[in-house]
């Protein structure tokens, strides 16, 4: 049978007296007696309590005192309303209709034995740390036999003395003795002994339950961090004895998003530290003075919380709290100032680790970075494909991923997306799979297409602010009529090293850096890159005058350089340089020396081969590809080239004006691939006219390879144009009603338009480069 | 059979609470005694605290051969003096709980022994002026209770007292007084009241 109860607060009377306040009725029903020791089974753990009936003497009810629970239920406040107690748990019995008690959690009520106890230990929890230093051990132990007395505990449970307004908070009952004993009555022979203190806070530290969060693709910078927090947390005396100081301060730094908040969280709760964070808002006070004491507060939390065990200060969002120190009177300089100092105070002595985050470093506090404050500097850089792949395999453990989906495939598309950008795919991808089952009750499986909606709609973070992001349309190499060999080309120096680095390797070619694109205008060499950069499933960045050129001095370089750093963040990537001689120019025809054009080539020319990258674009470890070793899987393997071969820009410009272009930017190891767009021949143009009458209904006199052999000297737009005129040119013939396109309005509309290329300019493209 | 454990266990609650209403009475007048004493206390506290202000080097007083370790000296010895006072005191309230708890264990055990013959409607049957067996021995549960938390919070402040912490000792007077808890004296003379009829009763 179940019976439903209604949950009501404690009478102020019993607080602090262990009572259950029962109705009778159910208490005779549970063989109760006055004052009975009976051991309650709740949702999320147990209390030992005594039985009283109601002073009412009503059913119905049930009142809990909760002094003497397990930990967990010491930081639930919330009861339910109602608790389903089941009296005799058999099969037979069935909920009540009409009963609220149908949702309500489950309750038990066993009575145990409470023989006298010999001796317990017990650990104390007390409000702060003063306590234990001004306190004599033997006035604690007073105190907590006192408290103790009469009391009946239960093995494991924590016991509530709040109210008798000492410092002691909390008693811990570590273990009774005799051991067969789950419980028992302390009575005024039982020996306590006290294992130790701890503070309140460090104890609630410790209890707190926090979600389990996945950290994929962090392995070598998590092994690097562990390693600085367990050294001198857990074995300082080691370290002490070799005459080491341990390292006091780490900055992490990184973009937004790869997760260095996460990773220290859980470090810290890995290694069972205590963790004190602050945030750089939060210690930013409005009145003078009032910041740095904040600080000096913190500092303090954090050393207090050291002496209890290990701790790590957290700073996050350090840039915001200590940012470059300018001028002599801003307020920020007193708290650096402050932060300074702080940083210098903490001695050996006091164990605790400082770390901070910040995805600026550059607009840190010099004095900040130095040995002895953060002694080490972590980079956590955009994650490579097999990081990626690790977040990606991580994220989608807890969901139903239907088995088609290649998460390998699914990690290579993903250049340049962060930890978060990965979760809110993987949301996005969820999102739609719901939306598509809402209507049919099938079960919820994530499809591979539910990715790749999920990925047009989800872009990487570290592009979204960038000048280069385009939302290019997707074309295929079949849409560009002709152009074999040039295509072959493309496909070789940019497609190949991306798809096939394993070959590259074997055969020990080196991808080109550059491609160049040069021919007369109309020949598609736009169109050649988009194809390039949809069949290569890399990030594109496409850059042209408009959005680089500034009317402020040195604001164009910065903007290029900014668009080289973000395109080897998410590197794979292609940066497309359209109209590259208008953007950059000669140095060597007579513009000025200190022109914009000048200084943007020189950028350019440095980001091209400059001597090394910047430590803050270090992106996961050096790896090196070695011929022997275990054998890895092969779709391990695949991504692991991917990940060694693939981590540089490929630059990809397109000019009409070749011989315009500055001959430093030539040479080979720069624009090394110098591939020439020709305009159409025979063969080309008629499948170009083929591409272009794709959709249109054409008749059936129409001779495609007639019109090709008219149009000499025509580019590729030229006949997309000749076939728009002669559909129009139908339309105002015929009548809006015309089905078909006849051929002679094709040769109408060839007699009304001229070639765009001439003879002689070929020319000038042919000989060049020759 | 059940009817002469019940007779016994309501006598021994009636001496319970009889002694209990003793005890209470002895409790009061120990508190009594020792408000004057946390008053000295306290000045004594204030005159430390004049003591450590001033500068006797610079007063006419500056003859007299160590002066100021004298002083303190005597100060410490008068505040120790109150001290042991208070401990007699502390002591007297030890006595008063230990005794509540004796009794009202003793009580307990008789109802644990008995408790085969008793059960639980007999237990919470109540009358006009006789309380149920339940409620009696729940207020005596009560009563105990509060003589433990009243004696132990004062002995954690007395045990906190020392003649080097004056700011304590200054304040000490308030925060005798704020550790007694209204509601819970009124609690127990309610328990009196509630009693009395079956107290008196023959």
């Amino acid at each position: 049978m179940e019976v439903s109860l209604r949950v009501l607060p404690v009478d102020p009377v019993d607080r602090g007296t262990q009572r259950i306040r029962l109705g009778p009725g159910l208490m005779s029903s549970l063989g109760l007696r006055l004052g009975c020791p009976v051991l309650v089974a709740l949702s999320g753990g147990s209390c030992l309590c005594s039985a009283w009936p109601r002073p009412d003497l009503a059913d119905g009810f049930i009142q809990i005192d909760m002094k003497c629970c397990s930990p967990n239920l010491i930081t639930k406040t919330v009861t339910p309303t109602y608790l389903t107690l089941s009296t005799h748990p058999g099969p037979t019995s069935s909920p009540l209709p009409h009963s609220p008690t149908s949702a309500s959690p489950s309750l038990s009520i066993t009575p145990v034995s409470c023989p006298k106890l010999k001796a317990i230990r017990v650990t104390v929890v007390v409000q702060c740390v003063e306590f234990r230093k001004t306190t004599s051990s033997s006035f604690i132990h007073e105190l907590v036999k006192d408290m103790l007395k009469g009391m009946h505990v239960y093995n494991k449970h924590v016991i509530d003395v709040v109210d008798y307004d000492t410092d002691i908070k909390l008693i811990v009952i570590e273990s009774l003795n005799p051991d067969s004993l789950e419980a028992g009555l302390v009575t005024s022979k039982t020996g306590v002994e006290i294992m130790g203190t701890r503070t309140l806070r460090h104890y609630r530290g410790q209890l707190e339950e926090q979600p389990r969060c996945p950290l994929g693709g962090l392995e070598e910078v998590s092994a690097c961090l562990r390693e600085l927090l367990r050294l001198p947390l857990l074995y300082p005396s080691t370290l002490c004895s070799l005459g080491l100081s341990c390292p006091r301060g780490v900055l992490l730094v990184g973009p937004p998003g790869v997760g260095k908040t996460l990773l220290v969280r859980r470090l810290v709760r890995e290694v069972g530290a205590s963790l004190v964070t602050v945030r750089g808002a939060e210690v930013v006070g409005s009145r003078p003075g009032e910041s740095e004491e904040r600080l000096r507060a913190v500092f303090g939390q954090a050393r207090a919380a050291a002496e209890e065990g290990p701790c790590v200060l957290f700073l996050d969002e350090l840039d915001s709290l200590c940012p470059r120190r300018t001028g002599s009177s801003a307020p920020e300089n007193r708290l650096v100032a402050q932060l300074l100092t702080l940083m210098d105070g903490v001695d050996q002595s006091q164990r605790f680790l400082i770390v901070g985050a910040t995805n600026q470093p550059e607009s840190l506090d010099p004095a900040l970075r130095r040995p002895g404050r953060f002694d080490r500097e972590v980079v956590i850089g955009a994650p490579t494909v097999q990081q990626r792949f690790s977040i990606l395999s991580l994220l989608c453990q807890a969901m139903p991923v239907c088995a088609s989906v290649d998460l390998a495939e699914l990690a290579k598309r993903t250049t340049g997306y962060v930890g978060a950008d990965l979760s809110a795919l993987c949301r996005e991808a969820a999102m739609l799979a719901i939306q598509g089952n809402t209507q049919s009750s099938l079960e919820q499986v994530i499809t591979m297409d539910h990715f790749t909606s999920a990925l047009k709609m989800v872009l990487p973070s570290c592009l979204r602010s960038s000048v280069g992001q385009t939302d290019c349309p997707a074309v295929s190499w079949e849409q560009i009529g002709g152009l074999e060999e040039v295509k072959l080309k493309l496909q070789q120096s940019i497609e190949w090293p991306m798809r096939y680095p394993e070959a590259f390797l074997r055969l020990g070619l080196s991808r080109p850096r550059g491609v160049l694109l040069y021919g007369p205008p109309g020949c598609a060499k736009t169109t050649l890159v988009r194809a390039a950069a949809t069949s290569s499933h890399c990030s594109f960045l496409s850059v042209s005058g408009a959005d680089l050129y500034s009317p402020y001095v040195g604001d164009s370089e910065k903007t290029l350089a900014q668009l080289f750093r973000q395109a080897r963040a998410c590197a794979p990537s292609i940066l497309f340089l359209d109209e590259v001689d208008s953007l950059i120019g000669s140095r060597s025809e007579g513009n000025a020396p200190q022109s914009a054009q000048t200084r943007l080539l020189s950028v350019l020319l440095n980001e091209l081969d400059g001597v090394g990258f910047r430590t803050l674009e270090r992106r996961g470890t050096e790896q090196m590809l070695q011929a022997e070793g275990v054998v890895e899987p092969h779709q391990q393997e695949q991504l692991e080239y991917h990940q060694v071969c693939n981590k540089e820009v490929m630059i990809v410009a397109a000019t009409n004006r070749p011989e315009s272009l500055d001959s430093a930017l030539l040479r080979p190891g720069r624009l090394d691939q110098v591939i020439y767009v020709p305009p159409p021949d025979l063969q080309a143009r008629v499948s170009i006219l083929q591409v272009c009458t794709q959709r249109m209904p054409v008749d059936g006199d129409v001779s495609l390879e007639e019109l090709a052999g008219c149009t000499e000297n025509y580019s590729g737009a030229d006949l997309e144009n000749l076939c728009k005129e002669a559909a129009l040119l139908t339309l105002q013939e015929d009548s809006m009603e015309a089905s078909s396109i006849k051929h002679q309005y094709f040769l109408q509309a060839l007699q009304r338009m001229t070639p765009s290329l001439s003879v002689q300019q070929l020319q000038t493209y042919k000989q060049l480069f020759r | 059979m059940s009817k002469s454990t019940l007779l016994s266990l309501e006598q021994v609650l009636k001496t319970c609470f009889q002694s209990l209403e003793t005890n209470q009475k002895v409790w009061n007048s120990v508190l009594l005694e020792c408000t004057p004493l946390m008053g000295s206390l306290g000045n004594l506290g204030e005159q430390l605290r004049a003591f450590q202000k001033v500068k006797i080097a610079n007063s006419p007083l500056h003859t007299f051969p160590d002066l100021h370790e004298r002083l303190h000296f005597k100060l410490v010895q008068a505040v120790d003096i109150v001290l042991g006072k208070l401990t007699d005191k502390m002591c007297s309230l030890q006595q008063v709980r230990d005794a509540i708890s004796n009794q009202v264990s003793r009580a307990f055990q008789l109802y644990e022994q008995n408790v085969d013959t008793l059960d639980l409607t007999t237990v919470t049957q109540r009358s006009a002026i006789t309380p149920s067996i339940a409620d009696m021995l729940e207020w005596l549960q009560d009563s105990e209770h509060y003589y433990r938390q009243q004696f132990l919070r004062r002995k954690n402040l007395f045990q906190t007292l020392r003649s080097d912490d004056v700011s304590l000792l200054e304040t000490v007077s308030q925060r005798w007084e704020s550790l007694g808890s209204p509601s819970g004296e009124e609690r127990l003379s309610d328990i009196q009241h509630k009693v009395s009829f079956f107290v008196e009763s023959q």
